[in-house]
Order: C-alpha cells, then structure tokens, then sequence
C-alpha cells in the first residue's frame, strides 16, 4: 500500500515537473500568459473532473469504451493544456478525444463542449442548435449559465469556482452527481425561464 | 515482625491469601491486556473506516480544490470527541485542510505526510493517515488522529471492575480460607496446648487428642506414645526415687543411732581411760608405799646381820636372815605383780643397750651358783665359743635367766642343771638359743599347757611345798615375746624339763635410749675392800632411813658420806663438797629428782659428776636422758650400787687395774664375800 503510493506520488511529481516545462516552452513569448495558462491548468483539471461526475443517457456510448468526445468552440483558451491534461486519462474505461471547432463545424458526437468566449455572440444560436441533445456545455464567460449553458467558470478571489444550471443539465438529459452540485453555484430557476422565454 | 514467626493459622491464612490474590492479579491483568489490545485493534480498525468515510466526502472538494468545502466536511467530524485533529494534504504535501478539537491549542501534528495508507500509535494518540482518491485519481492524504479517550477510559473502568472483583473474591477467599485453616491448624493448637501442659504441670497422664488420620494425626500418635513411655520411666523414677529416700532416712537413722554409740563408747573410754589413770596411779603409788618400809626392812636387817657377825653372836644370825629373806621375798612378790601390770598396761619398755652376752651369762651364773648348789646340784655352764655380743635389754634377758635358772634349782634335788648359750640363724637374722636343763621332778602336758600363764602353778600343792607366786614364767615369757623372741618348754614328769629361749640377736623395734657411754661395758664387780678414801659420796634423798643406810654402806666402802635431805639442800652440797659421785632419789617434797638432776647437768662445774639415780619411779629412760650415769631402783642391790660407785669413783681418780681383768674363777672369788647377804631371788639387780 506504502509502495504504491509512493510511486503515485512520484509519477504525480515527474508529470507535474513534464507539465511545468512544456507550459514553461510554450509561455516564453508573453510575458503575461502565465496566470493565464495557470487559470486554464486549473480549468483543464475540472473539466477532467466534471467528466467524472457525469452520467450520460445510455444510447450516447454504443460501446463500453467509446471515448468522451470534448470539442473546444472557437478560439482555444487552454492553448493544448487541456489536449496534455487528458492525455492517457480514462473516466470509468473511456479515454477523451479533444477536438478544436469553430463555429459552424458539426457539433453532433461531442459529449462535452468548450464554449470560448469568443463566441459570445454565437450562443443563443448553439443553444437552439443543440437543444435536446445530451451534451454538456462548458463556457467561462459571463451570463453563460444564464443564457443556456450548463457549467460556467467563474472567478472569486482569484479562485476558480463554477456554477451550475440544473434545469439545462436536466434537458440535455445529462445527470449530475450530487457530490458536484453540493461545491457549485446553483443558477436560479428564475434566469432559464427568462432565457426559455427569448 | 518476623514473617517466619508468625503462629500457624497466620502462614496458612497469608499463604493461601497470597496464593489466590497472585491468581487472580495475573489473571485479571492478562485479561486487562488481552481486552485493552483487541480495544486498540478494533480502534484502529474504526479509525480506519472514519478515515475512509471522510477521504471519500472530501474527495471531490479536494478534486476541485475547494478548501473550504473541505474543511466544512472535516469540522464533521466535531461529533467524534476522539480525534483530536484531522488534516487533508495536497498531493504536493501541503496543508490543504485541517480540523482541531476546539480545547486542543496547539495540535502536535505530523509536518509532513509520512505515509499514505495505514495507522499507528504515537505516544497516547492513535493515528491513520488515508490516501484520498477521487475516482481512481489519488487527489491529497487524510490524516487523522484519536486520543483514544474511549481505550482509556475503558481502561479505566475495566481496571476499576476488576480492582471491585479481586477485592471481593479476595474477602471471599479470606472467609474461606479463614474456615479451612482451622483442618490443619487445630489439631497443631490443640497437640500445642497439650505439650504446655505436659511442660508446665509436669503433668504425662495428659494425652493430644487426635483429630484426623493425616500427617498431623500421625505426629500426634507419636507424641502420645513417647509420653506414654515418658509417664512410666518418670513413675520408675519416681518410685526408684522414694525407695531411695527410704533407704536415705535408714541410714540416717543408722548413722545417728552408730553416732549415739559411738559418743557412747567415747564415754565409756574416757571412763576407762580415768580408770586406768586411776590404777597406775594408785600403782605407783601402792609400790612407793610398799617399798619404803620394805626397803628399811631389808636394809636394817642386813646391817643387823653384819653387826651380829661381826660381834659373833652367830645364833641370831639366823633370826635375822630369815627377816630379811622374808623381806625380800615380799619384795620380789610385789616386783613382780608391778611388773605383770606394767606388761598388762603396756608400760613395760625396752631398754636397749650393747653388752657381751657370755660376761653377763658368767656373772649371772656365778651370782646364782649358791642358789643352785642348795639341793645338792651340779650346774653347767655351757657357752658357745662365738657368742658375741648382743643389743638388747639386758635386764630383761638376766630376768629371764634368772628366773628359769632359780625355777630348775627349786624343783631339782641332787640333779644337775645346765645352761646353754649359742648364737644360731635363721630368718636371715641373729637369734640368741638360751636353753635351761634339769632333771627334776618335770612337768606333765597338762601342766604344761597353763605353764606360761599368771598365776598359774603346776600344781596348787606346789605352790605350798616349793614357795613362788607363780609370775615368774609368765614375766619371761612376755619378755621374750617383748623382745621379738619365744619361750618353749619339752618336759617328761619324773625326768627332767628343758625350757628353751630364742631371742635376736639384735632388738630392732625400739632405739637405743639407755647407751651410756659408762654402761656399755659390764665390768665385774671390784672386791669391796675397807680403805681409807678423800672422795666424798653425796646422797640426796628425803628418806632418813634410805640416808642412814647409804650412809653406813658407802662409809664401809671407805667413801666420806654426806647426805642432803632435800632437793636444794642436795644442789648447795655438791657444790660445796664436789662430790664425786651423787645418790639421788627421784621422788622428794619440793623439788624433785629430775629437777635436781637437770641443774645438776646444766651447771658447767657439776655437770661432770656421776648421778646415780636411787629411786622406787622405775623410769631409767628419763633419768638417762637428763644426764644421770646409772639408775637403780629401790631397794638397791647394794652389789651393783657398790660396783656403780667403784667404777665412777674410780674412773673419776684413774683406771683401776684391777677392774680390767674378766674371769669366772675371779667372779666367783669375790662372790665368796658377798654370798650370803645374797637371795638368789633378787635378780633385780638395776
């Protein structure tokens, strides 16, 4: 027991030393990008575990090992952190297929998408677009949740936290676990509604 | 107090109360143990699980970092008063939570993640550290940490319950053990109470009464057998003891009754004693009395007799002899029953002195040869060639031969008589054979029988026809016997009697005391012959008779005679006079004999004159050891005094040449002069 978890251990310190220097080669050229990409590890790290926490209705994987397909929508704030933190990780015997999208590309077969602030102006229409389907929305804008999104980063303190939407998380179908729920902000019933009525 | 000297009943208490509480100690503590460690186990075990629950809440918290979602889970934990603190750690080892028991400041906390899974025991706390996953993902460690408040407080209680339960098992083994101890103790008791009575009251008819048929009833059966056997040595004893005491009074009683005799006797002797006192006192003083007149008696008749002849008127003469034969026979009558009861007494002692044996046999001989020429006898005198000398009394061995010689001319008529003289050995000594021989009228074996004894004649119609007293033979026989010798007689009546003496040579039983220098050699008797002398003769007597007679007798000699009637009168004399011989009689008024005689000798001028003691106290031992020369006894042999006086005057003056030749034929020349006025029974010649 000892043994193994030491080696965990170690095998967390040499991938968070690999992760450090890959983050390190691409954040040379700005300066200010550190806190950026700091933020975006962070990200990258919760959705790994909002995956976890997930259920999706069952026709979604035809096979036990069907990967968890997560898109990123517009520009990519993670700049590949995301692609390098799911690499080689499974959530119940599933591995993830990161893919980049802009707006306009086929969203059908993604399990989880990324929405990028960038396509703010885009959300009402992917939310119309993707009504029904069982597929998780993650944005960090704004009014995200509010406007039809499921999960959206939020910023106290300088802490990551994230708000939650049940009552679109219960259209898409997609059951979220109570441990999860229990740490985000619930969005009020109140803000759907209005955005059902638009 | 001493452990090892507490009574019985207290050992088997302590003993078994000791055991029992060990027991149950060791029993209750192991138990203590066993439930205490399967406790901690099962703690642990639970510590574990709460772990468990609280990584599995905090896992997601910890997923999305969400320290105070974290911290609400853990501060859950308020509920358990146990754990002291719990902490979640980031993977990276920092503190990502942490929980503290609201009483506890400051919380000693592990500064690092030590392991990942497991628990341990640190000091009081119980701790486990858990790895928290988070769906296969490990995200962070809890570590939690118990003081075990419930362990020690179930310590306490179990510990408390057992205290309770040793407590009353332990009263209820005392009880127990309180009742059972009395099995082996009370018997022990009770054989104790017994032996101190047996000890103090000496008391063995006791016996240990017996209780159980174990180790202890054993030990009591013996005891009862040795005080069985005690209890009858003791009664042996005791009987052993009274008979002892019994046997203890008669011989105290014995010894009173022999102590009562004994003072008795003591009496009786003293009374004897006196009496003897008495009687030789009355004696002695019976022969002073009887002698005195006797003494006068013969001497006056002597004088007469000579006074007669010498006037010529012869047929007197024979008047006068028979006075004077009678005189002396009385006086040899008394000598002798003095000299029976000296012997009797044991007062009769030896004088002992050298002197040559034939010399004195020839003028004994020639002293009785008128005696035993009387009825027609012929006398031989046979003397061994080499008869010597002999030590012994003298006048007792002349008594003898006197005495024997004068008895065979008695009882002898117209017969011969002889006496034989040898010196033979035997024993290894000298022995002196004087052998008497006549041929008489002899004596039967009857007679022979009585011979020696006193008072005892051969026949009572003897006594009338032959005279005597019959204490003749029985005073020589005590001699000889005296003397170390014997006396024995061989006779035939009608032929003859041979009496035969055996004295030694020499006597050995009693010193020398009478060995004068002037004595020791018997010189016969000078002729008496009237001359004219200057020497003066002084004679001290109280007697006025004894002084007339010595005076008539010494002034024949020719001596000049003065005479002191006294003691001093007698002292101032001689030292007037310086006589050259003193006369002394022993027993005068005021001063006596001997003390006369001792100034005599210690008065340097006087001590040289010759003492011849005249006295009736036959006692010649004290008289030679105060210095006298001779000593008489009274009345005097006037032949030996006349010879006495002669020789002393004469080795006063110088040597006599006449004194020195010895010869029969001379001794029997002066006999001649001297027969007549001689009895042949007066053989008390000194």
């Amino acid at each position: 027991m000892v043994t193994k978890g030491r080696r965990k251990i170690w095998k967390f310190t040499i991938a968070a030393a690999c992760l450090i220097c890959l983050l390190a080669a691409q954040s040379i050229p700005a300066q200010g990008a550190d806190s950026a990409s700091s933020e975006y590890l962070i990200k990258a790290g919760f959705i790994y575990n909002f995956a976890k926490l997930m259920e999706w209705p069952a026709p979604v994987f035809p096979e036990p090992n069907s990967p968890i397909v997560i898109a990123i929508l517009g520009t990519d704030p993670f700049q590949g952190t995301l692609d390098n933190v799911l690499r080689g990780k499974q959530v119940n015997g599933r591995e993830f297929v990161v893919k980049h999208l802009k707006w306009g590309d086929d969203l059908k077969g993604c399990n989880i998408i990324f929405v990028s602030s960038s396509e703010k102006a885009h959300f009402d229409d992917l939310f119309r677009m993707i009504h029904g389907l069982p597929i998780l929305t993650i944005g960090d804008t704004p009014g995200f949740a509010e406007r039809g999104g499921i999960i959206n980063f939020v910023l106290e303190d300088d802490k990551v936290r994230f708000e939650i939407d049940v009552n679109a998380a219960k259209q898409a179908r997609i059951n979220i676990s109570s441990r999860l729920l229990a740490l985000a902000k619930i969005v009020p019933d109140t803000a759907s509604d209005g955005r059902r009525a638009q | 107090m001493n452990l090892k000297n507490l009574s019985i009943k207290a050992k088997l208490m302590i003993i078994t109360m000791l055991t029992s509480s060990v027991a149950l100690v060791l029993l209750s503590a192991s138990f203590l143990m066993y439930d205490l460690l399967s406790f901690r186990h099962v703690l642990s075990e639970d510590l574990a699980t709460q772990a468990e629950i609280i990584g599995y809440n905090s896992a997601v918290a910890m997923g999305f970092k969400d320290a105070s979602a974290a911290t609400a889970t853990l501060s859950a934990l308020k509920a358990k008063e146990d754990i002291v603190a719990a902490v979640l750690y980031s993977p990276n080892g920092k503190i990502f939570a942490k929980y503290v028991r609201a009483d506890v400041a400051h919380p000693d906390l592990p500064s690092d993640v030590i392991q990942s899974n497991g628990s341990r025991f640190r000091g009081s706390y119980l701790e486990v550290f858990h790895d928290v996953s988070f769906n296969g993902d490990s995200v962070g460690t809890l570590f939690l940490q118990s003081d075990m408040s419930q362990w020690s407080s179930r310590a306490k209680r179990y510990a408390g319950f057992l205290l309770l339960f040793m407590l009353g098992s332990s009263f209820l083994a005392l009880l127990i053990a309180s009742k059972l101890q009395a099995l082996i103790s009370q018997p022990i008791l009770r054989l104790e109470d017994t032996m101190r009575i047996v000890s103090a009251k000496k008391n063995y008819e006791v016996r240990a009464l017996k209780f159980y048929d174990d180790e202890i009833g054993r030990l009591i059966d013996g005891f009862n057998t040795m005080l069985a056997e005690i209890q009858q040595r003791d009664s042996a004893l005791q009987s052993a003891n009274d008979e002892l005491q019994t046997r203890t009074q008669e011989l105290e009683g014995e010894i009173i009754h022999r102590k009562k005799t004994q003072e008795e006797l003591l009496s009786a002797k003293r009374a004897a004693e006196d009496a003897s006192r008495a009687k030789s006192a009355f004696l002695a003083n019976m022969s002073h009395e009887l002698r005195t007149p006797l003494n006068a008696i013969i001497g006056y008749s002597e004088m007469i007799q000579e006074e007669i002849e010498d006037s010529g008127e012869i047929q007197n003469v024979k008047d006068v002899q028979k006075i004077e034969s009678a005189g002396k026979h009385l006086l040899a009558l008394i000598n002798d029953v003095l000299d029976l009861s000296k012997i009797e007494a044991g007062k009769m002692a030896l004088h002992v002195e050298t002197f040559d044996l034939g010399t004195m046999i020839q003028d004994l001989a020639s002293t009785l040869q008128p005696a035993v020429a009387k009825n027609s006898n012929a006398f031989q005198l046979n003397l061994s060639e080499h008869l010597g000398s002999m030590r012994s009394d003298v006048t007792k061995v002349r008594q003898i031969l006197a005495n024997l010689l004068s008895n065979a001319a008695k009882f002898t008529d117209h017969g011969t008589i002889s006496l034989e003289a040898e010196r033979t050995q035997a024993d290894g000594l000298a022995w002196i054979r004087l052998r008497v021989r006549d041929t008489g009228i002899g004596i039967t074996a009857e007679q022979q029988q009585n011979l020696f004894k006193e008072f005892a004649q051969a026949d009572v119609s003897i006594a009338r026809k032959y005279g005597g007293t019959g204490l003749g033979l029985a005073i020589s026989h005590r001699f000889a016997q005296m003397m170390g010798g014997n006396m024995s007689v061989e006779s035939e009546p009608g032929k003859g009697s041979v009496f035969t003496v055996y004295l030694p040579a020499e006597v050995t039983s009693e010193p020398s005391s009478t060995a004068s220098p002037k004595a020791d050699t018997e010189q016969p008797a000078a002729a008496l012959k009237s001359k004219s002398r200057a020497e003066t003769i002084l004679v001290i007597d109280d007697d006025p008779a004894v002084r007339d007679l010595m005076t008539r007798f010494v002034t024949k000699m020719g001596f000049q005679v003065t005479a002191a009637s006294n003691g001093e009168e007698g002292i101032k004399l001689a030292r007037k006079i310086r006589p050259v011989v003193i006369t002394l009689d022993v027993v005068m008024p005021g001063v006596d004999g001997w003390t006369v005689l001792k100034r005599l000798k210690s008065d340097p001028e006087l001590a040289a004159i010759p003492v011849i003691m005249v006295t009736i106290v036959d006692n010649e031992v004290t008289g030679v050891n105060l210095g006298a020369s001779s000593y008489l006894v009274k009345p005097v042999d006037r032949e030996r005094l006349a010879e006495l006086i002669e020789r002393y005057s004469g080795a006063h003056m110088a040597a006599n040449p006449e004194a020195v030749g010895v010869g029969v034929e001379r001794t029997s020349d002066t006999k001649s002069k001297t027969a007549k006025r001689k009895d042949p029974q007066s053989n008390r010649s000194n």
